[in-house]
């Protein structure tokens, strides 16, 4: 499949309106305001798109449960936290594609009857938010947003928030939340944002890579997004690499592709010849699996079937030199540090997890430590607030179902058994390129 | 109304549409635990101690947030839900310093009760605990000028946050920092300071937030006598539990421990102000007057037996220049008096001074602004005296003046122009309480008076001015009724006794009344209220007075039994000793000492 939401991005001044509309830029939103909302909304129920989030969520759905005759403001917000570990595709469209991204961000708002989007881009973001904000002025100055947009009688304005720098700021009521200007921290559902959102209000929140989609279903219709990957898998996808491959980067592909052609294809294979050990086949929430399960097909469906979710499409790689305690431990650092607070099993558990990890990483573990790990995992998933707990568990509960033996031989021998000498680099990790 | 019904743990039940799982169970004293919920305090899903299984519902569900629906089937006791709920319990208990001994909340506190009922029988967590400023009882750290905080006893429930953004109105209690360093803060460290810091003890499940005022001053099982009873600091008359010590012959210190806040949706919800809670303390002040006292010749109040002083009153009333008349005499009464005193202290004036002398009676208050946030939930009267209201209504002194303080005018031009002789001032309420009366001190000091009789429970500097003082009780130690702002008639009760030879006011002013040779004839209050009863027969609030009840003291093992009535199932189910609900999986629980094996 040629690439279509990345064909250009590494074109100069790519970004700019000017380039846009030379690709055919703003041809979806001029086919949307030419239909009435519930079409758009079918178009894209039609493509069968898929949320890019982590969820997989289908998105015409998703607008449609947004009601249309509640007498309140409606509001769109785009997701671009971006901070699940080893995701780094939603900025690469930002950065080099903005003006996509705005007008997947006007169609969406014309589809649900909204007059104001926001974009939440993660706190660390502030090279990203330069290039939105003029995107946005420039967008505004041709009449792509703004006042009665393209004489449509439409009217839509884009702001641009930048968060404080939480990962929990991703999840969607966390993310409405902390647009108040509160705490990011989740909200109880139901009731669920679609109908009380931002400031009360019906709300639609979608991911970068997923609204950028939204001009392409308009442009090129719903058949051809939907025939460009498997059954209800359609769509381009952008697929983040890291770990220990020799190229590693964001592909896009369609999502006939199987995790070795990705690994072994685009990212040119296993550093240095080595062997491979683990993936992480959507982001570090979602579960490691064995290089056995490799020719599983990188969709929604094809890694769910392979014992893992596609996740945000982050496929770390990890050689034989990782060891898996160390991965866990790792990742909980992460999510120790990251848990907001809120409910109880994630903020105790996972400095529970952490510390526990870290003992058995250190040599002073006992075989006892292995099942404490499982049972406090056990009594964190599925009983927090939000899925962060069940995110945080996932390293945890997946590395010692297929790698129990490397705990118990941490153990038994009392030190690391695996202690890769790249790990001495510190924190910029396996595979880090300049 | 529509109603559903559901199953919970095989008992079917029907509620009102809109009640959640949490609530029904609670209504049907079904056990389910829960921090995070407060009746008044909403819905937050936090805590996570009250997940329940729920038919065709994937995952285990909290009940706090859950509404109930026709035909929905609940679980707590399968053995999912218990495990996933020992596991909660284990978590909050992890990082807590278990400082129960030197705990205030020790004994009355939601986590010790739940965690021995839900909670594993041991901890498996073998790391030190985490400790934000301190340890033990050392951790308690300033928390404004009431309160202090132990940040390492902390669940962060996030009720005392939203207790001051919903109902204060002032939201001063945050959280900082994040996850497993996650600690209740004030912003810039500056405290609480609100006039209802002492509900944050009360909505705190556990011993985080301690009032300075009780601090380390009793343990629950100490003080187990309760008497239902209502404030009367205030205008509002909030329903309050007056906690009594049951001390041992040999015990000192005061026998009252606390006043805490009884759940009253009409007046006041679930809560009391500061002023309420803490300034009770008045009447056990060593301020008390416990003998009636006379002034001496040379000038010295001393203390004289009843008889004495009564006679010595009725002496000076009538010792006039000419022999047979007698002197005249003005009367001047707190709002603090009850109904009853009132009524008997305008029978009195009736009798002496002539028919509608009741109106001459002057009646005073003190008012005080207190600055409150615009949105907030519970209001503080300006008025500081529960029955303004009960005086108008009774037709004794002056309507009160446009800006809610007490009209004297008409008694004071009287003491102005040297015609009162004799003035008889009744203030059962705490110090300044009935106003300013330094124009009486200076016109006792002047001679303009000749006689001043002070009824009252303090030496306030009126009572150092009197000639004749007579040791009245506060309202903790009368039984006595009030109305209150909004006209509602309540029956303060008696908790304790007067202290020394003090004696209940209306037994004082009948006893005054037939020095006087007023002739009042009441035996016991319950006459003086079916009087009231009898002459305002189309007002309910009175026409029910012989009605109203008056607590006796109790037995109630906790304040939460008698408060709020939403934790009451909890403390009648818990006393019961049933076989708690317990972990199953013993190999799960055993405490991991042992680090290799
Ligand atoms: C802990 C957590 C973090 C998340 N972080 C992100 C994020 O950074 N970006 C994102 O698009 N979705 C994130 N999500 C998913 C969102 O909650 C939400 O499902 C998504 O934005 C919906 O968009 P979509 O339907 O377009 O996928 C996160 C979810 C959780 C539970
Ligand atoms: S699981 Fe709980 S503590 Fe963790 S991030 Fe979600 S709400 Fe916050
Ligand atoms: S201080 Fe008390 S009320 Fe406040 S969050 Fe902590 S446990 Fe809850
Ligand atoms: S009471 Fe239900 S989560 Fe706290």
């Amino acid at each position: 499949m040629d690439p279509v939401l990345t064909s250009h991005i590494r074109e100069p001044n790519g970004h700019t309106l000017e380039a846009y509309l030379r690709r055919g830029g703003y041809s979806g939103l001029r086919k949307a305001l030419s239909l009435p909302p519930g079409e758009v909304i079918e178009m894209v129920k039609a493509s069968g798109l898929r949320g890019r989030g982590g969820a997989g969520f289908p998105t015409g759905m998703k607008w449609q449960f947004v009601p249309k005759d509640s007498p309140k403001p409606k509001y769109l917000c785009c997701n671009a936290d971006e901070s699940e570990p080893g995701t780094f595709k939603d900025h690469v469209l930002m950065e080099r594609n903005p003006h996509l991204l705005l007008e997947g961000c006007a169609i969406g708002c014309h589809a649900i009857g909204a007059k104001v989007a926001y974009i939440y881009i993660r706190g660390e973001f502030y090279h990203v938010q330069r290039v939105l904000e003029a995107a946005i002025e420039e967008a505004r100055a041709a009449g792509f947003l703004g006042r009665d947009i393209l004489g449509s009688g439409f009217d839509c304005e884009i702001y641009v928030h930048r968060g404080a720098g939480a990962y929990e700021a991703g999840e969607e009521s966390a993310l409405l939340e902390s647009l108040e200007g509160k705490r990011a921290q989740p909200r109880i559902r139901p009731p669920f944002p679609a109908v009380v959102g931002l400031y009360g209000c019906p709300t639609a929140i979608n991911n970068v890579e997923t609204l950028c989609n939204v001009p392409l279903i308009l442009t090129h219709g719903p058949e051809w997004f939907a025939s460009l990957g498997p059954e209800k898998n359609g769509g381009p996808k952008l697929y983040c690499i890291s770990g220990h491959v020799e190229k590693p980067g964001v592909y896009e592909a369609s999502m006939h592709v199987t995790l070795r052609e990705l690994i072994y294809g685009y990212a040119g294979g296993i550093r240095g010849g080595r062997a491979l050990k683990a993936v992480i086949t959507g982001g570090s929430s979602t579960p490691v699996i064995l290089p056995g399960q490799i020719d599983a097909q990188a969709s929604f469906d094809g890694l769910l079937k392979a014992g893992s979710m596609l996740g945000s499409a982050a496929i770390i790689v990890m050689d034989d030199t990782t060891c898996m305690v160390w991965l866990a431990e790792n990742l909980l650092h992460f999510y120790r540090h990251e848990s907001c607070g809120k409910c109880t099993p994630c903020r105790e558990g996972t400095d529970w997890l952490l510390k526990i990890l870290h003992r058995i990483e250190a040599g002073d573990g006992s075989m006892r430590d292995i099942d404490l790990l499982l049972s406090v995992s056990r009594n964190i998933g599925g009983k927090t607030l939000c899925p962060f707990g069940d995110a945080a568990i996932a390293p945890v509960v997946s590395t010692i179902q297929h790698f129990r033996h490397e705990y118990e031989a941490h153990v038994r021998e009392g030190r690391c058994t695996c202690p890769a000498e790249w790990r001495e680099m510190g924190n910029r990790g396996p595979g880090a390129r300049a | 109304m529509d109603t559903v019904t559901l199953t919970i743990d095989g008992r079917s039940i029907t509620v009102a549409k809109g009640t959640t799982v949490l609530q029904a169970a609670i209504e049907h004293g079904i056990q389910i635990p829960y921090y995070c919920y407060h009746p008044a305090l909403g819905i937050d899903g936090s805590c996570r101690v009250c997940l329940v299984k729920i038919e065709k519902m994937p995952k285990l569900q909290t009940a706090c947030s859950t509404l109930c629906a026709d035909g929905m089937v609940v679980d707590t006791q399968s053995p999912e839900v218990v495990e996933a709920r020992a596991g909660v319990f284990e978590f909050l208990l992890i990082n807590h310093p278990l400082d129960c001994p030197v705990c205030d909340k020790g004994g009355e506190c939601p986590l010790q009760d739940y965690s021995y009922t839900f909670g594993p029988d041991a901890s498996r967590m073998d790391f030190p605990r985490r400790t934000f400023d301190g340890e033990g009882a050392g951790a308690d750290v300033d928390f404004g000028p009431t309160l202090l905080i132990n940040r390492n006893r902390c669940i962060l429930c996030s009720r005392c946050v939203r207790f001051m953004r919903d109902i204060d109105g002032d939201p001063q209690i945050g959280i900082e920092d994040r996850g497993n360093g996650s600690h209740i803060v004030t912003f810039q460290d500056k405290g609480v300071h609100s006039i209802l810091s002492g509900n944050l003890m009360d909505v705190c499940p556990v011993g985080a937030l301690l009032a300075r005022d009780y601090r380390f001053k009793s343990r629950p099982w100490d003080n187990p006598i309760a008497v239902d009873t209502v404030c009367t600091l205030c205008a509002k008359g909030c329903s309050i539990t007056a906690w009594l010590r049951a001390k041992p012959e040999w015990a000192k210190g005061p026998r009252l421990a606390r006043v805490t806040p009884r759940y009253n949706p009409q007046v006041n919800d679930y809560w009391m102000c500061d002023i309420g809670r803490f300034e009770y303390h008045f009447t056990e002040s060593d301020r008390r007057l416990r003998r009636p006292l006379r002034r001496t010749d040379d000038g010295v109040l001393q203390p004289e037996g009843w008889r004495g002083v009564l006679a010595r009153l009725r002496e000076e009333f009538e010792a006039a220049d000419t022999p047979g008349e007698r002197r005249t005499i003005a009367f001047l009464a707190s709002a603090h008096a009850s109904i009853e005193e009132l009524v008997v202290l305008g029978q009195i004036a009736r009798a002496l001074n002539g028919e509608g002398a009741e109106r001459q009676v002057g009646v005073s208050w003190r008012v005080s602004e207190k600055p409150q946030p615009a949105g907030t939930k519970f209001k503080v009267p300006r008025v500081d005296a529960p029955n303004v209201a009960g005086a108008i209504d009774l037709g004794v002194g002056a309507p009160p003046l446009e800006d809610g303080g007490p009209d004297l005018s008409a008694l004071k031009a009287q003491v102005e122009a040297g015609r009162v002789d004799v003035l008889y001032v009744l203030d059962p309420g705490p110090a300044g309480s009935i106003g300013d009366l330094s124009w009486v001190i200076e016109a006792r000091a002047q001679g303009r008076i000749r006689l001043l009789v002070v009824q009252g429970v303090l030496m306030t500097d009126l009572a150092a001015a009197a000639d004749l003082v007579l040791p009245g009780a506060t309202y903790l130690e009368k039984d006595a009724c009030y109305t209150n702002e909004q006209g509602i008639v309540q029956a303060a009760s008696r908790a304790i006794a007067p202290p020394g030879d003090a004696m209940e006011d209306w037994q004082i002013l009948v006893n005054v009344g037939a020095a006087l040779g007023a002739g009042v004839a009441w035996a016991s209050t319950a006459e003086i209220r079916a009087d009231v009863a009898a002459a305002m027969p189309d007002r309910p609030g009175y026409a029910d007075l012989p009605r109203l009840a008056f607590a006796k003291p109790a037995i109630a093992r906790t304040w939460l039994q008698t408060s709020n009535p939403s934790e009451r199932w909890k403390w009648d189910a818990l006393f019961k000793d049933l076989p708690p609900v317990k972990f199953k999986g013993k190999a799960e629980t055993s405490p991991r000492r042992d680090l290799d094996d």
